[in-house]
């Protein structure tokens, strides 16, 4: 009988629907690709998805937890960028070490997410505003930070690290490093939200703050870790950006982190806090980068799957409410 | 002119719920019609069908006779039907004259505000309701009584046929409640019709005509005003004769050592305040709306900064920095306004028990559903919740209920606080689960807890508080062991600003 019940509300939970829609989106693109002689269900294609998601991933992650808990981060992509760009100069031309290199950037990162904290915690900016700003400090100090000893100025920074080149790139048996990398992730910060104290005690602060704050839950203490986080995985974005491409670009990320905080929204994650969770968001990533995989493989021009994208989200967030009007449910 | 509105068959089923079932009644013309029944008995339902909240229900409302159906409230609103919630709907960033007029602002020729007629024709009707405020007020800074009239105000700009008031004189005071009143007896003789929701029987006696009482979605029974009495109404809502509520309680007789002594302290918001608790003793905060009572309750919690002056806790003297170190020390707060402060609505009723005690619910890193269902069972067993189970969301819970899970939140396994304050705990509930509380209240102070009671309703801190401070303008101006306790010294007490400045 519970049992049944169960099947029930997962029949009209924010995952299924989102579950049908990737279902959905495979489908069509598959009958698609046959008709003009393409073959997308293959091996390959899932491979290649999986590693599209590798540097959106982590936006999406840490945009989701921040939105849970009611803040929003429009920093992590400039963060991201800044540290790919850092990563880079680190190695080619102060002489460090790989593993010294990223973790200097991603102290680095963390100093951002200190200050947006800051800013939103103790100053009460509002986080859209102090974030966007902060977009712009990270922006300006990559530039700077890229200038090279002999005065040029680069779009982007080159240098050699079979290390990191194995992060951004290597295979452990047929899957990719970073592949592995976000599964890792996705669990860890899945099991991290839903079950240990933290995650629920920032639902809580995402629900209403002033009741958790009243019930002995400091929301200031979530928002400094979660911002924190957000930076330091726009670091790792960016990091592993430059790994892959054995360059810090300047123009690294540029429209990922619309596409992180899509994903996040998309599978479930509200921009008012508290609801949502980790595997909506992987999901909804995986239903952006499926349909962008798929107008590929179909031969559709960039232009349109732009606009395509937009139109899903429509649909998805549509989907949503005819099924569900009064609130949305999603087991996280 | 003459209305009328009446209700025919009307029913509405949520899911899971048969809210309103077979509802039949007429309210007419130049009289009003008073609506009772304990919360989750189906007014407010009525009340959003005939606002047009509810688009979707069976059965017919007939308007002046003739059947009408609405699509949103703005249907209602331009067919004459205006509703005036208890949850204030005022934009309080703007003026008071742009809030009566919202959506229907007079403009000149060029198509801007006119901004001299507006201010005239709101000039007019505060001149009708005797409030103190000027059109040019900004709605934010006025009292929450204030807000509340001009809620009022804006269904009287109207001009409706029919108005329904949700509670209205929660926030008021008592000159407020006497100017409303008079407001509703001249809209009375005006030809309109009236529907008037409240828990506070005293006044559907003063000001109703007719008496419909609802029990469980059905209409239990209509009543004249004259031909009944209170307990008799009270029979009828709760199926059961309450009595005197008071007199039943099994009260604490004996005070143990001092628990808390406030020493001359002063915040922000309060000046001076000083008293003290001994264990197992009710004290009661009591004083008008706007007083300083919660700010006294937020400062000893730690949620207001302490200026001056020393709090002590069995002698010791505490400084709290955040809730949090008042929790720790065994204080716990219900506050004032359950829904913004004490809940997270869309969480379910485990999270909400367990919020303040996430540390103790573990297994190794991870939270143990066990333990924290294990603890929620306990509340919902502990305070009779009424709810299928625990994963229901508490914003689908009655205010009764709700407030049964703050309680259920801060007595527990886990949490057993050495003071408890609570803040208008019985706030928008209705008798039955009132007197439950009561005794609840007095039980806590049975097992030692000291209780500190903040209250607008000056009978209910009269009666369970052994110790009365009532305070007025941010000051102590009283302080009465219950037996010298009346309704009239009491009063007295909290509307002596000047004397108090004095003393």
């Amino acid at each position: 009988m519970k049992n049944k019940m169960k099947n029930k509300d997962f029949l009209k939970s924010k995952m299924f629907t989102l579950l049908v829609l990737e279902a959905a989106l495979i489908i069509i693109f598959s009958i698609w690709a046959r008709s003009i002689g393409n073959n997308f269900l293959t091996a390959n294609t899932f491979l290649n998805l999986a590693n599209s998601l590798v540097v959106t991933a982590f936006l999406a992650i840490g945009a989701g937890c921040l939105l849970i808990s009611g803040e929003i981060d429009l920093s992590t992509a400039a963060v991201g960028a800044f540290g790919g760009v850092i990563v880079a100069t680190a190695i080619r031309y102060w002489d460090l070490s790989w593993p010294l290199a990223v973790l200097l950037t991603l102290l680095l990162c963390a100093a951002f997410g200190a200050a947006n904290a800051l800013l939103v915690t103790r100053f009460n900016f509002q986080s859209f505003i102090a974030t966007l700003a902060m977009a712009s400090v990270a922006k300006g100090l990559m530039m700077f930070a890229s200038v090279p000893p002999d005065g040029d100025n680069p779009i982007h920074v080159s240098f050699r690290s079979p290390g990191l080149e194995f992060v951004g790139g290597g295979k452990i048996g047929v899957l990719p490093f970073p592949v592995i990398l976000i599964a890792i992730a996705f669990v860890v910060y899945g099991l991290l939200m839903s079950k240990t104290k933290f995650g629920r005690r920032t639902y809580m602060v995402g629900g209403n703050h002033r009741a958790a704050w009243l019930s002995g839950i400091d929301p200031k203490i979530i928002l400094l870790i979660l911002f924190i986080n957000s930076s330091v995985l726009g670091g790792v974005s960016g990091v592993l950006a430059s790994a892959r491409a054995m360059q810090g670009g300047l123009q690294a990320l540029g429209s990922a982190q619309f596409t992180g905080l899509t994903a996040a929204v998309l599978g479930g994650i509200s921009f008012g806090g508290g609801t949502g969770g980790m595997g909506g968001a992987f999901v909804g990533l995986l239903i952006i980068n499926t349909f962008q995989t798929g107008m590929q493989i179909v031969n559709v021009n960039a232009f349109w799957s732009n606009a395509f994208s937009g139109l899903i989200l429509i649909a998805a967030l549509a989907m949503d409410y005819f099924s569900n009007r009064a609130k949305t449910k999603i087991g996280s | 002119m003459s209305h009328s509105i009446e209700f025919q068959h009307i029913g509405k089923t949520f899911p899971g719920v048969r809210a309103l079932n077979d509802i039949n009644f007429k309210a007419e013309s130049g009289k009003v019609m008073a609506l009772l029944g304990e919360n989750g008995a189906g007014k407010s339902t009525l009340l959003k069908i005939m606002s047009g909240d509810l688009p979707a229900y069976d059965g017919t409302i007939l308007l002046d006779e003739k059947p009408i159906t609405f699509d949103s409230p703005y249907h209602a609103i331009t067919a004459g039907i205006s509703v005036i919630y208890q949850e204030r709907q005022v934009i309080p960033e703007l003026s008071v004259m742009e809030n009566l007029f919202v959506g229907e602002l007079p403009t000149n020729r060029f198509g801007f505000v006119d901004k001299a007629k507006l201010r005239e024709e709101t000039s007019r009707i505060i001149d009708d309701f005797e409030v103190p405020f000027k059109p040019d007020d900004i709605v934010g800074g006025l009292s929450i009584a204030n807000q509340q009239m001009i809620e009022i105000m804006k269904a009287y700009r109207r001009d409706p046929k029919v108005i329904a008031f949700d509670e209205p004189t929660a926030p008021l005071a008592e000159s407020e409640i006497g100017i409303l009143f008079k407001l509703i007896l001249r809209l009375k003789d005006q030809g309109k019709t009236i529907l008037y929701v409240s828990h506070r029987l005293s006044e559907i006696f003063e000001i109703a005509d007719e008496i419909v009482v609802l029990k469980d979605g059905e209409l239990a029974k209509t009543f004249k005003t004259t031909e009944t009495d209170e307990n008799e109404l009270v029979r009828t809502m709760v199926g059961r004769e309450i009595g005197d509520t008071y007199s039943t309680l099994e009260r604490n007789g004996k005070f143990g050592d001092i628990l808390l002594e406030v020493d001359n302290i002063v915040t922000p918001y309060v000046n001076n305040i000083s008293f003290t608790l001994r264990k197992g003793e009710i004290l009661g905060l009591a004083g008008l709306v706007g007083a300083g009572r919660t700010e006294v309750a937020r400062a000893i919690f730690g949620a207001d900064p302490v200026l001056s002056g020393e709090i002590r806790i069995e002698g010791k003297p505490v400084k709290f920095q955040k809730p949090k170190h008042a929790i720790d020390a065994g204080i716990a707060l219900c506050p004032e306004d359950r829904k913004e402060q004490g809940l997270v609505l869309y969480r379910n009723i485990t999270d909400n028990t367990c919020m303040p005690v996430f540390d103790k619910l573990t297994t190794g890193v991870f939270l143990d559903p066990a333990k924290e269902t294990r603890l929620a069972d306990e509340a919902v067993r502990k305070y009779s919740i009424k709810t299928p189970t625990t994963d229901k969301l508490v914003v689908e819970l009655s205010g009764g209920n709700q407030q049964k899970v703050i309680l259920g939140r801060w007595t527990s396994d886990e949490v057993t606080p050495k003071l408890l304050i609570l803040d208008e705990p019985t706030k928008g509930i209705d008798v039955g689960t009132k007197a439950e509380i009561y005794q609840m209240i007095c039980d806590f102070a049975k097992q030692g807890m000291g209780v500190i009671l903040v209250s607008s309703e000056l009978i209910e801190v009269i009666n369970l508080a052994d110790t009365i401070v009532v305070m007025c303008g941010g000051r102590v101006t009283g302080r009465l062991p219950r037996k010298e306790a009346t309704e009239e010294n009491v009063l007295a007490l909290a509307m002596k600003t000047d004397a108090g400045e004095k003393m």
